[in-house]
C-alpha cells in the first residue's frame, strides 16, 4: 500500500502519540516490539496492577511514542482493562489509534475496531497475523476495505516484523489526512438514537468526536457515564433522552439494548466482511492444532501429560539453575575475600563489614535468584507463546475455581515451590485483577526452595528418622491447604463479588520466535533486577545492620580466656563465641529477646526469635543464624552438632511448632519488596506480611498449647 | 323468510329456557325479553312457520333440530362478543353483555366469522394470547396516554422466558454437537463478555471438546475457539440446528 507522504508536512520536532489497542492475543504486543525495538519502557497503570508499555520510534524523521493499551475484547466498561482502554482512547491525548486484528478471526476481531470508529479517533488497522490467514487460504481486498473503511488498513506479521514500514507510513498519512467522519453504519434505528441523543447532549468539556461514544454509553445505560454526564456537564437531558431511545428501542425490537447494541456492531462487521473477503479461509485451517489438541487436552491423558511438562519446566529451572548460582555465590564470595584483602586480617573495620557483609552479600543475594527467574521464564514464554499456557488453564480451571482461583493461577503458585520471587512475577500471566491479587497473597504458602534447608535441619533434628518424610510431606500438605483455604476466604471478604467471566481464548497452536521468547524472558528478569533488587538491597543493608550493631565493647570470652576461666580454647572457639556474643548484643538479638514473651506461648525462647528475624532477610537465613546463636560457628542444614543443641534444648513439640511458624509467618523480605511492587500498592504487602504472620502465629499456637495439654 | 335480529333474541331466550327449565313458556319469555306477552305471540307464530318451533302444549314452546341449531349460533356468537368486550378490550361484565347484544345481529355473517377465527387464535395459540395480547394489556401509551412505556414490553418478556426452560443450553451439547443459539439469559458483566465475543442469538455454536471434570466447555464460534466455564455454557441458550 502506497500513501502520498508528499506535498503535506508533520513537524518533525514534534512527538506523536499513538496507541496500539487490539484483542489478547492478537500479537499486539510481538507487534509492537517490531515497532519500538528496545526502546521501551514496561510499567503499570497508575493504581492497578494493569501493564503499561512505552516505546518509542523513528520514521522519516518523525518520532512516534507508542503506548501498548490492555487487551481488550470490547470498550465496555466491565473490566479494569476495558475501563483503562476505553479512558485512554477517550482521553485525546493520542494522535492515532492503531487497532490490531487478528486475522483469523476477523469477525470477532474487527468489533473493537468498530467500537473505536465511534469514539471518533483516527485509525489505522492492521491485519495482524496475515501469514497465517494466508495459509488458512483466507483473501482481504484490502483496496475495498480501506475504501469502505475510509481510513489505512495494512497487513503485518508482528512477530517477524513485516509490514512496520508500511505501517508507519499509514501512521503519517492517518495524521496528515484531514478529520473525516469514520464511515460506521450501525443501522438507521441505532444512527437515529444516536444522533437524537447527541441532539440533547451539551458539549460539556468533551471533545465533539467522541459525542457518538458517549452517547452510546448512555444508551446502554451505562452508570459511569451517566453520572459524568449529570455531574459535569450539568444536564440530565441527554440521560433522559437515552432512555426514552431505549425504550423505543427495547418495545420496537423486543431485545434488550446490550444485546441491541453489540448485534448492531457485530452487523456492520458481517456487512464489511462481505463486501472485503474474497475467498474464506479452509475450514480445516486448524486441523493440525486440532490433531494435538486430540492428545494435549485429553480428558484423561491431559492432565498427566500437563504435570510432565510442568516436572520437565521446573527440573531445568532447577538444575540448570543450580551452576550458575553456585557462580554467583563463589563469585560474590571471591569479591568479598578480595574487598576484605585491604583491610588486616580480623578487622573489624564498619566500612569492610558494611561493603563486604552489607553490600556485596545484599547484591548476591539479589543476583543469586536470577539464574532461576531466567530460566523459569523462558519456560512460561514458551508455555504462553505456543498457545499451551490456555490449554494448561483449561485443564485446571475446574480444581481451581473451586477455591476461588484462575484455571491459570496454578502455574504461579506450582512456581512458589521453587521460590516465591518468580512465582509472584509469574502472577502477570493473570488477566483479572482479582485473580492476581488472590494468587500473589496465598503464594507465599507454597513451601520455597529456601525454606528446605530449614526442614533438613530441623526434621531430622527432632523426629525419629521413618517420620522424616511424612513430616516433610505434611509440611508441604499443611502449605498447600492453607494455600486453598485463603484464597477461597480472601474470595469471601476482600475479593468479595461475582466472578470475573471465563471466557478464555484457545488460540491454535504456534510456533514462537526466538526473539519474542528471548524479550518476553529478559523483560521480566530486567523487571525482577532492577524494581525488586532495589528493595531487596535495602532490606539486605538493614538487615546486616541490625545483627551486626551495635557491638559490645568487650567480649566475654576474651575476659574468660585471659582470666584462665575458659582452658585453652582454640581459635575457632573463639571465633564462635565471639560471633555469639555479638549478635546478642546486637539489635536482631535484642529484638529476639524483646519478642520472647510474645513467642513464648507457642514454646520460642530468644535464640529461635533471633533466628525467625534472620529468616526475613531470607529463610535459609534461619540455619545460619541458630548456628550462630548455638556458637557453633558457620553450619549448615546437615549440621549434627546443631541438632543435637536443638534437641537438648527444645522438645518435638517446639519443633513442630517452629515448623509451622517458619512455613506460614513472616514471609521473607524479597517476596514483601516484590509483592509491594507486583501489586503497586504496599497496602497489599503489609497484608500479606501482617496476615500471614498472625495466621502463623495462631496455628503454632493451637498446635503447641493443645499438644502440651496432651502431653 | 329470513332470522330477524328480534327473532334471533327469542330463539337465544327459548334456548336458555329451555337448558334451564326443560321449556319455555311464554311468559317466562316475555319476562326475559322485557316485553309484554300479547307481543310474544306473533313472534313465535313466524317462528313456528318456518320451523323453528313447536308448540308442546298451549303455553309451552320447544325448539325444533334446525331451530335449537339456530339458537345456538346465535348464543355462540353472543358469547364470544361479550367474551370479547371483556376479556380482551378489558370492560364490565355487565356493560359487555349489553354491547354484545347491541353488535351481533349487525355484523354480517362473513364479519362475524372472520371475527371468531380471530378469537379463536387468541385462545388456541398461547404465543399470541401470551405475547401480544399481554403486551397491548400493559402498554402505558396506550391504556394510559402516557409518552413511554417503560419497559412494559420487558416485563412480560422476561416473565415468559421462564417458560423456554426446558430448552437445550449449550451445557447440554456433546463434544463434536452442534447448537443455534436462541437467547442468553446470562445477566451483566458475563453477559456483556458473551455478546463481546460474538455470543449472539441465532449464531451456530459447536462444542469441541471438555475438561477432565466436564468443566469448563471448549467451544467454537464462527472459527473462534474459546473455554467456557459450565455455568456461563448453561446460560447460552440453543435449539437444534
Amino acid at each position: 500500500m502506497k500513501f502520498d507522504l508528499q506535498n503535506r508536512h508533520l513537524e518533525a520536532k514534534n512527538t506523536y502519540k499513538i496507541a496500539l489497542a487490539g484483542n489478547p492475543n492478537s500479537g499486539k504486543t510481538s507487534l509492537f516490539n517490531a515497532l519500538t525495538g528496545a526502546r521501551q519502557h514496561v510499567g503499570n497503570y497508575p493504581g492497578v496492577t494493569v501493564e503499561k508499555r512505552t516505546g518509542f520510534c523513528i520514521s522519516n524523521q518523525l518520532r512516534f511514542e507508542i503506548i501498548d493499551l490492555p487487551g481488550t475484547y470490547s470498550l465496555t466498561s466491565y473490566s479494569p482493562e476495558e475501563r483503562i482502554a476505553q479512558d485512554e482512547i477517550l482521553s485525546g491525548r493520542y494522535d492515532v489509534v492503531m487497532v490490531v486484528v487478528d486475522s483469523t478471526t476477523l469477525h470477532r476481531s474487527l468489533v473493537l475496531m468498530a467500537q473505536i470508529m465511534l469514539t471518533g479517533a483516527k485509525l489505522v488497522v492492521c491485519l495482524n497475523m496475515s501469514d497465517e490467514a494466508r495459509r488458512a487460504g483466507q483473501r482481504i481486498d484490502l483496496d475495498q476495505m480501506q475504501t469502505l473503511l475510509g481510513f489505512p488498513v495494512i497487513e503485518t506479521i508482528g512477530h517477524r516484523g513485516v509490514g512496520v514500514q508500511p505501517l508507519l507510513d499509514a501512521i503519517q498519512a492517518a495524521l496528515i489526512s484531514g478529520t473525516e467522519k469514520p464511515r460506521l453504519v450501525l443501522g438507521e434505528q441505532l444512527d437515529g438514537a444516536l444522533a437524537a441523543i447527541q441532539s440533547k447532549l451539551d458539549l460539556g468539556g468533551f471533545h465533539p468526536k467522541t459525542l457518538g461514544w458517549i452517547c452510546s454509553r448512555l444508551l446502554v445505560k451505562d452508570k459511569i457515564y451517566e453520572d459524568k454526564i449529570q455531574r459535569e456537564a450539568g444536564n440530565a437531558m441527554a440521560v433522559d433522552e437515552a432512555r426514552r431511545q431505549r425504550q423505543i428501542i427495547e418495545s420496537q425490537t423486543g431485545v434488550d439494548i446490550s444485546l441491541f447494541v453489540t448485534e448492531r456492531f457485530f452487523g456492520f462487521v458481517d456487512g464489511l466482511l462481505k463486501e472485503v473477503v474474497r475467498q474464506p479461509s479452509r475450514l480445516d485451517a486448524r486441523a493440525l492444532s486440532d490433531h494435538i489438541d486430540k492428545v494435549l487436552v485429553h480428558r484423561f491423558f491431559g492432565l498427566p501429560i500437563f504435570a510432565g511438562v510442568m516436572l520437565v519446566i521446573f527440573w531445568l529451572t532447577f538444575t540448570l539453575g543450580e551452576t550458575p548460582m553456585d557462580w554467583i555465590e563463589t563469585g560474590f564470595g571471591h569479591l568479598g575475600d578480595w574487598l576484605s584483602g585491604f583491610w588486616e586480617e580480623g578487622s573489624d573495620s564498619p566500612l569492610r563489614s558494611l561493603l563486604v557483609e552489607g553490600i556485596i552479600a545484599g547484591v548476591g543475594g539479589v543476583l543469586v535468584f536470577l539464574p532461576n527467574i531466567v530460566l523459569l521464564f523462558f519456560g512460561l514464554a514458551l508455555l504462553e507463546n505456543t498457545g499451551y499456557m490456555a490449554r494448561a488453564a483449561f485443564l485446571m480451571d475446574r480444581i481451581m475455581h473451586r477455591f476461588g482461583l484462575h484455571g491459570k493461577s496454578f502455574l504461579p503458585m506450582l512456581t512458589g515451590f521453587g521460590c516465591s520471587i518468580p512465582g509472584i512475577m509469574a502472577t502477570r500471566i493473570l488477566e483479572n485483577e482479582r485473580d492476581r491479587l488472590t494468587t500473589m497473597l496465598v503464594l507465599p504458602l507454597m513451601s520455597c526452595g529456601a525454606r528446605l534447608p530449614i526442614w533438613m535441619l530441623l526434621i531430622p533434628a527432632f523426629f525419629p528418622p521413618n517420620f522424616h518424610a511424612v513430616m516433610l510431606w505434611l509440611i508441604y500438605a499443611v502449605g498447600i491447604i492453607l494455600a486453598f483455604i485463603l484464597a477461597l476466604l480472601l474470595r469471601r471478604s476482600i475479593f468479595k463479588g461475582e466472578d470475573a467471566p471465563f471466557v478464555m481464548e484457545l488460540p491454535p497452536y504456534r510456533l514462537p520466535t526466538t526473539k519474542a521468547l528471548v524479550q518476553k524472558m529478559l523483560e521480566r528478569s530486567w523487571l525482577y533486577l532492577r524494581k525488586a533488587g532495589t528493595v531487596i538491597l535495602g532490606i539486605s543493608i538493614l538487615m546486616w545492620l541490625i545483627t551486626a550493631y551495635p557491638k559490645p565493647d568487650k567480649y566475654q570470652i576474651d575476659a574468660d580466656t585471659a582470666s584462665g576461666k575458659s582452658i585453652e580454647p582454640t581459635s575457632q572457639d573463639i571465633e564462635s563465641q565471639r560471633a555469639f556474643e555479638n549478635l546478642r548484643h546486637s539489635i536482631a538479638g535484642r529484638l529476639g529477646r524483646l519478642i520472647e514473651p510474645i513467642v513464648q506461648p507457642l514454646g520460642f525462647d530468644w535464640k529461635v526469635a533471633t533466628g525467625m528475624i534472620g529468616a526475613f532477610a531470607a529463610k535459609e537465613v534461619f540455619v545460619a543464624q541458630m548456628g550462630i546463636v548455638y556458637s557453633m560457628g558457620e553450619v549448615d542444614e546437615g549440621s549434627e552438632s546443631l541438632r543435637d543443641a536443638l534437641r537438648r534444648d527444645y522438645p518435638p513439640l517446639v519443633g513442630l511448632s517452629l515448623m509451622l511458624f517458619l512455613l506460614i509467618g513472616t514471609p521473607c523480605m524479597a517476596t514483601f519488596a516484590i509483592v509491594r511492587r507486583e501489586s503497586g500498592k504496599l497496602k497489599w504487602a503489609l497484608l500479606q506480611f501482617g496476615g500471614l504472620t498472625l495466621i502463623g502465629y495462631l496455628v503454632s499456637l493451637v498446635v503447641y498449647q493443645i499438644g502440651r495439654w496432651l502431653v | 323468510m329470513t332470522l330477524t335480529g328480534a327473532l334471533e333474541d327469542y330463539l337465544e331466550t327459548i334456548l336458555v329456557l329451555v337448558r334451564e327449565h326443560g321449556f319455555a313458556r311464554v311468559r317466562d319469555i316475555a319476562k326475559a325479553r322485557k316485553v309484554k306477552s300479547s307481543s310474544v305471540s306473533p313472534a313465535l307464530r313466524r317462528l313456528n312457520e318456518m320451523g323453528m318451533v313447536n308448540y308442546v302444549q298451549r303455553e309451552y314452546v320447544g325448539l325444533t333440530d334446525s331451530g335449537e341449531r339456530a339458537a345456538r349460533r346465535v348464543l355462540a356468537r353472543h358469547d364470544i362478543l361479550t367474551r370479547f368486550f371483556s376479556e380482551v378490550l378489558q370492560m364490565p361484565k355487565e356493560a359487555s353483555a349489553q354491547e354484545a347484544c347491541a353488535m351481533e345481529h349487525s355484523l354480517s355473517p362473513e364479519a362475524m366469522d372472520r371475527f371468531v377465527r380471530f378469537f379463536e387464535f387468541l385462545h388456541i395459540c398461547q404465543e399470541g394470547k401470551r405475547d401480544w395480547l399481554a403486551r397491548f394489556q400493559c402498554c402505558p401509551i396506550v391504556q394510559d396516554d402516557l409518552t413511554s412505556c417503560e419497559h412494559a414490553c420487558n416485563l412480560i418478556n422476561e416473565k415468559n422466558h421462564p417458560m423456554k426452560e426446558n430448552s437445550m443450553s449449550v451445557s447440554d451439547l456433546l463434544p463434536g454437537q452442534t447448537g443455534k443459539i436462541s437467547q442468553i439469559i446470562a445477566k451483566g458483566a458475563v453477559r456483556q463478555r458473551l455478546l463481546d465475543m460474538g455470543i449472539l442469538p441465532d449464531v451456530i455454536i459447536r462444542v469441541e471438546r471438555l475438561a477432565p471434570a466436564g468443566d469448563p466447555v471448549w467451544i467454537n464460534i464462527k472459527g473462534a475457539q474459546m473455554a467456557l466455564r459450565r455455568k456461563e455454557a448453561k446460560a447460552i441458550l440453543v435449539s437444534e440446528t
